[in-house]
């Protein structure tokens, strides 16, 4: 079923928390919207779900508008972060509660309970309570308790936040999988970037209520709209350099460097003076010989990830983050050289963060 | 050698010290308890050997503390004789009644103000106004309930009481639920919204059970409250008919004589409802006391 936001606002008292939102999720997606706490997006699915009033705008199911439907009717099943699974209750009679009130036949739902309990391999904790599961197993239960009915739509708020590392990436697998197997609409909510890169379809990014973009994660990724978004989106996340562009000279130059830019860069920024310079970390290669057109920098420290390194490099008062191999190694305060891939470097304005430059076509999702 | 032997007895001074301090630090609390307990219990004693007691026994010097005849003379007087089984009937009915609705009024009130956000920061200001119903003495109320009463042809009836005690009630089940159903996280009501349960329903199935312990202790003070309350019993019963058994016992000092076997008596049966209800409510008390009944 799509779901459509038409530009919803949700006000606290004075504070704006979801300011003018507008989304078009489309049957069978899976939506993330992603950002930082504090931006609207677990207000935004509380108002979908109907915990949370809409304070102007109307948000639809499929064509149904359902600003002043109540929660109970709205046919959509949610996740909730805490699980908010019902302590008195057995797991059995957890997964079965929607179907109890919709009173179906004790049977029926002693089936139904038995199969989701199958696909989630959770069938030997059925007769136990909630306070004797693990984490994971809770979880698990949660889901299970939202699958068993079949709604319009998923809503998950934060789901994989209180588990451990080790479990948060094997159950994203899983639900990745089981989203793909169901095919029903799902709108996740999260503040982790890599939760949202590998589970969405499409991720709506939001800051302080208001959307910033709305795209593929590749796209997202490749073409942030704004310097929020691109220092949002990425792990290390994305250097930024502030300065001027040096048309005389094709450069672009800060107190303490100078980065010589291509033809196409130089057409595309003429009338632009004061802008930063985003370099994603892999774009940036750490030469321990000088080099024709490198840059001089200096080891900040280096990180060991086992798989690759990070480096931390300081050049002038200017601090980069760059990815080299696994066996990569400088000592601290040693010299290096970095070359730069300035074919894949955004521009950003320096005042509102919009993006001047894409530096690659973007692909229409 | 002297000096050894000088240690070893220290020593064993000190050790057998020390064995008799555990004791005594392990034993003291029943120390202190002890005397607590006898305080409290010597007149429950005292009654119940005082109904069991003749009247030459009763007023004895020295009393018969524990070597007696008993008789059940005072018990056949109070409930056979004379209308103690109609008072306690009377008292029954009414502290049940009256129980049973200021929890349910009162529940949904405490759920209402703990759940949902009114205007004009209503939910502060009638929780303060409904508890400063009870900051008054009683007693300033009783003529004017004498009076409502009466022009209502209430007066001498059970219903009055089931009334005035539910009234009295309200505000404490309110204070008391309130702070239970706070102490609950939201989450589990939102869940059960979602998954398509009415409130009505959600309160049923998902938050009752959870505050159970709470709602348990809530009766028990309620009932203890109804079933001891004297001066409305007094103010507006004045018929066997309508009477309780607090006003019955008392109404037993005439100016004549003090028929103190037949006020025992009956006082021993009026303990036994309530000890019977604590004893098998003593589990949540215990939980329902201690604030914050339930972690879900």
């Amino acid at each position: 079923m799509s779901i459509e936001f038409q530009h919803v606002s949700k006000h606290f008292g004075g504070t704006c928390v979801v300011d003018d939102l507008s989304l078009e999720i489309r049957d069978g997606e899976f939506v993330v919207l992603l950002g930082p706490s504090g931006c609207g997006k677990t207000t935004t699915l509380r108002m979908l779900a109907g915990l949370e009033s809409v304070t102007s705008g109307d948000i639809f199911i499929g064509e149904e508008r359902i600003n002043d439907v109540p929660t109970q009717h709205r046919d959509l099943a949610m996740v909730f972060q805490s699980y908010a699974l019902y302590p008195h209750m057995t797991i059995a009679e957890n997964i079965g509660y929607p179907l109890r009130v919709r009173k179906i036949e004790k049977t029926e739902r002693a089936k139904r309970v038995n199969r989701v309990a199958a696909m989630l391999e959770i069938e030997s904790l059925l007769e136990r309570k909630p306070r004797q599961l693990s984490g994971g197993e809770r979880q698990r239960v949660a889901l299970a308790r939202a699958i068993v009915r079949e709604p319009r739509a998923y809503l998950m708020d934060e789901p994989l936040s209180n588990l451990d590392a080790r479990l948060r990436v094997q159950m994203r697998g899983e639900l990745k999988r089981l989203q793909h197997q169901l095919g029903t609409t799902t709108i996740y909510v999260t503040h982790d970037q890599a939760e949202a890169m590998t589970l969405a379809s499409r991720v709506a990014v939001m800051r302080k209520g208001r959307l910033q973009q709305f795209d593929t994660p590749m796209n997202i990724y490749n073409h942030p709209a704004n310097r929020f978004v691109a220092e949002f989106v990425g792990s290390p996340s994305m250097n930024f350099v502030e300065g001027k562009v040096d048309f005389d000279n094709g450069t672009f130059v800060n107190d303490s460097l100078s980065i010589l830019l291509n033809a196409s860069q130089l057409s595309e920024l003429t009338g632009q003076s004061d802008l930063t310079i985003g370099i994603r970390p892999e774009h940036i290669q750490v030469l321990t010989e000088p080099h024709d057109g490198a840059i001089a920098a200096s080891v900040y420290v280096t990180e060991l990830m086992g798989n690759e390194t990070f480096v931390f490099l300081s050049v002038g008062t200017n601090r980069l983050i760059a990815r080299a191999p696994a066996d990569f190694r400088a000592e601290v305060e040693s010299k290096v050289w970095l070359r730069l891939a300035i074919e894949k470097a955004h521009f950003f304005d320096l005042v509102s963060g919009d993006v001047c430059y894409f530096p690659v076509r973007r692909s229409v999702p | 050698m002297n000096h050894k032997d000088t240690k070893s007895t220290k020593s064993d001074k000190q050790g057998s010290l020390s064995v008799l301090r555990v004791f005594v630090v392990n034993n003291f609390r029943y120390a202190l308890l002890l005397p607590a307990l006898l305080f409290a219990l010597a007149p429950v004693y005292w009654m119940l050997t005082i109904s069991l007691k003749t009247e030459v026994d009763q007023f004895a010097s020295p009393p018969p503390w524990f070597v007696f005849t008993p008789t059940l003379e005072h018990y056949y007087d109070a409930f056979v004789t004379r209308a103690f089984g109609q008072y306690l009937i009377t008292s029954a009915i009414v502290a049940v009644t009256s129980t049973g609705c200021a929890l349910i009024i009162g529940t949904m009130a405490a759920y209402a103000l703990a759940r949902f956000q009114l205007p004009w920061s209503l939910n502060r200001r009638l929780s303060l106004w409904i508890l400063s119903t009870r900051m008054f003495p009683a007693i300033v109320t009783a003529v004017p309930l004498f009076l409502m009463m009466r022009d209502v042809r209430l007066l001498n009836t059970r219903a009055s009481l089931i009334i005035v005690y539910t009234a009295f009630n309200l505000p404490f089940v309110i204070w008391m639920m309130r702070g239970f159903f706070a102490d609950l996280p939201r989450d589990l009501e939102e869940a059960a919204l979602v998954d398509g349960d009415s409130r009505l329903g959600a309160l049923v199935r998902v938050v009752l059970p959870l505050v159970a312990p709470g709602l348990a202790a809530t009766a028990m003070f309620c009932l203890i409250i109804s079933w001891n309350e004297f001066l409305f019993a007094l103010v507006l019963t004045q018929t066997d008919a309508a009477m309780t058994l607090p006003v019955g016992i008392a109404g037993r000092v005439t100016q004549y004589e003090i028929k103190w076997g037949v006020m025992s008596a009956a006082a021993s049966v009026a303990i036994v409802p309530i000890l019977v209800f604590a004893l098998v409510l003593q589990k949540y008390l215990v939980r329902g006391l201690s604030m914050g009944a339930v972690k879900g």
